[in-house]
């Protein structure tokens, strides 16, 4: 019998987990990073083995990745969460994708990774100390709007003509949606301007340098089809999006923890 | 106005008490990273002395000390006056937030932490230079130069921007010639060809080993911690180069013993990283700790709290006077691979050539925020990388410690590329965390 593995990705906001035996992805979970990681992470480990009926050490191996990937110590080892999202792509990836690059819209942070033909990591870029071009971007907007996070999205595609949304910082951009709200413009204008802000915000990332390939959507941001439509728009180019992208991460780690659990 | 005084008794005190505990936590940092030669305390030592302990510079003779900033000022004149340089570049946080209250915002932070150790008042070796030499290179330091008089007596020196024409060497010539009475002025003593011949062999002493130390520090793999190396070469700003000179010649020995034992601190597959960019000054070691606490050896760095202040020596040609004047007016420009030159195509040349003797595997390119002159030099260096298929990633700091962990997942990012691509095999793959987790 072949073994599991399990990649787990401890985010800022959630804790993401994906399962995996033969190089295949059996399951994935999410559950909200909460104030104790490790617990998280350990109640995660304790379901998974109850509902395939295994023990711990049935489990190959665990990687961690992300934040909190340094206190979760259910975890064998850790990866960086540039190399668990590179790795994750080549299980994540469509067909047709012809590596190049990941762009990672995650719940604090925002991340380019360039990949060789091989999917090995040329190079990357991140966000900096700013929220305006991830996810908690889109919850706080949701939030004023009052619609969910999962209806932002549908919604966007609705709009006639996109709102102009100049901020560059998340407290500022929701001061600057306030008072488009307070003009009475359509919510779905609002929306579909903030995918296109955020989708500038991280192609002014993009290094000039590092053109070559296929782009890829990957993270929680990319579940959102209005900032994959406002990123096609941008770019001027098609943008694929990762089967599972906000497991993406967790995968990768998953795929890593077979690989080292294999050797 | 007593009121005032007190307050500024009081901010003083707050002020050391931060500093000191700050520049003493960096400094065991990098003293706990594996076999630290024991030829490198003194080094520690004085850093010590200077930025925990507070003391002034230790000197048998007494002579006065000058203050001077970047690596144009050439320190050979001051021996030669009959005093001793002392490099006031700093890398304080607790006074860069100082300095922060009278500097502009998006100005580099080292330019802050020396305004503000001025304004402080509070560093025993700022306090003691009875005169600052401020070089006119980039926009920060031009304007650092007229701000920072009025709390230190400070002669601005000019740097001429283009440096390959002979007109460009004259300009700085005359510039050197109009520093000559300024130091004699402040030291009471006057500069003979027979002091300046003295001053030029000081500093060459310390450029010898320097090239020795060089020798040892290229070894694959490591006979030292880079951290160490960067510590080490921050205390040559408060120590006399004579001093300086003595200690290094211990550690070579010690670097010497070490190969001979085959005695490393690195193991095979830890990457070698070059650091180039903005200035690391003490006690911002951080970019150096965390490669080196992530997992790489730090082999080389292309700064000029480094090895670039020491690299290349003085070249006497015409042993008279003026020639040994001229002598000093060209190392002092052009071999400097300083962005504040128009054209530093030597940067890149010099780069690619430590990568060959260092056997490096991948740059870290540091770049102080508000440090425009290094910033644009990014995207040239980034392209020539590529070509050597050398990965590089630019990273941006402060002086502030609210980045690390933006910095160190970077850095770790980076080291892991490195691993993957030098050795992609399983095997390689498998050791990439080791020791990582107990």
């Amino acid at each position: 019998m072949g073994k599991y593995y399990l990649g787990l990705d401890g985010g800022s906001t959630y804790l993401k987990a994906a399962f995996l035996k033969d190089g295949k992805i059996v399951n994935t979970v999410v559950l909200p990073t909460g104030i104790d990681n490790s617990a998280t992470a350990k109640k995660i480990v304790a379901a998974l083995c109850k509902k395939y009926e295994i023990n711990r050490s049935d489990i190959g191996y665990i990687m961690a990745t992300g934040y909190s990937r340094k206190i979760l110590d259910v975890a064998d080892d850790d990866i960086s969460e540039i190399t668990a999202h590179a790795y994750g792509v080549r299980l994540t990836a469509p067909k047709e994708y012809n590596p190049g690059m990941v762009v990672d819209i995650g719940g604090q942070d925002s991340k380019i990774i360039y990949l060789d033909g091989n999917y090995n990591v040329k190079n990357f870029t991140m966000n900096d100390k700013c929220a305006a071009g991830t996810g908690k971007f889109m919850e706080v907007i949701a939030q004023i709007l009052e619609t969910t996070i999962d209806q932002v999205g549908p919604l966007s595609l609705e709009s006639t003509a996109p709102c102009d949304i100049n901020s560059t910082c998340v407290v500022f951009a929701q001061s600057e949606v306030i008072s488009l709200v307070a003009r009475k413009s359509d919510r779905r204008d609002i929306l579909a301007g903030m995918h296109l802000s955020m989708a500038k915000r991280i192609i002014k990332m993009i290094k000039k340098s590092e053109k070559g390939g296929d782009i890829l959507m990957t993270g929680g941001g990319a579940l959102n089809i209005g900032i994959h439509r406002a990123f096609e728009e941008e770019m001027m180019r098609d943008v694929y999006v990762a089967k599972y992208p906000q497991f993406n991460g967790a995968v990768g780690a998953a795929l890593i923890a077979s690989e080292r659990g294999g050797a | 106005m007593s009121e005032t005084i007190q307050s500024g008794h009081r901010r003083q005190e707050l002020f050391i008490k931060k500093s000191t505990r700050v520049a003493a936590s960096y400094l065991n940092r990098a003293k706990a990273l594996s076999e630290m030669p024991e030829a490198a305390k003194p080094f520690f030592n004085v850093l010590e002395d200077t930025y925990v302990k507070l003391r002034e510079l230790s000197e048998k003779e007494s002579r006065k000390t000058i203050g001077t900033l970047c690596v144009m000022v050439p320190s050979e004149l001051i021996y030669a006056a009959g005093a001793v340089p002392v490099r006031l570049c700093s890398g304080s946080y607790t006074a860069y937030s100082i300095g922060d209250d009278t500097i502009p915002r998006d100005a580099c932070p080292l330019v802050k932490a020396v305004m503000g150790f001025g304004e402080i008042k509070a560093l025993p070796v700022f306090e003691q230079c009875s005169l600052l030499v401020a070089p006119v290179t980039c926009d920060c330091k031009k304007k650092l130069a007229g701000v920072i008089d009025s709390v230190k007596n400070t002669v601005p020196l000019h740097i001429p921007p283009l440096k390959k024409e002979d007109a460009d060497t004259e300009v700085f010539l005359r510039e050197l010639y109009r520093l000559i009475p300024v130091l004699e002025g402040a030291t009471g003593r006057e500069i003979t060809a027979g002091s300046l011949a003295q001053g030029i062999n000081i500093v060459g002493e310390a450029q010898y080993e320097m090239s020795e130390f060089l020798w040892y520090r290229r070894h694959d793999p490591a006979l030292l911690h880079g951290t160490q190396v960067m510590a080490i070469m921050n205390a040559y700003s408060y120590m006399p180069a004579d001093a300086w000179a003595r200690q290094m010649h211990r550690l070579n020995r010690e670097m010497k013993s070490r190969l001979e034992q085959g005695k490393f601190v690195s193991r095979k597959n830890q990457p070698r990283i070059l650091v180039t960019g903005s200035p690391i000054a003490f006690p911002n070691l951080k970019i150096p700790l965390l490669i080196e606490e992530m997992g790489g050896i730090l082999a080389a760095d292309e700064t000029c709290m480094g090895e670039r202040g020491l690299y290349d020596p003085v070249s006497v040609i015409d042993p008279g006077f003026d020639g040994m004047m001229r002598a000093l007016a060209s190392r002092y420009t052009k071999p400097c691979t300083c962005p504040v030159f128009v054209d530093n195509s030597q940067r890149v040349y010099r780069i690619r050539q430590m990568i060959r003797e260092h056997k490096i595997q991948g740059i870290i390119y540091h770049v102080l925020r508000g440090c425009l002159v290094y910033d644009y030099e990014y995207q040239i260096m980034e392209e020539e990388m590529g070509k050597l298929n050398v990965p590089i990633i630019r990273v941006e700091s402060d002086y502030n410690e609210e980045d690390v962990e933006q910095l160190r997942i970077r850095i770790e990012a980076f080291i892991e590329l490195i691993k993957l691509k030098e050795y992609a095999d399983l095997q390689g793959w498998k050791n990439l965390n080791k020791n990582k987790r107990k």
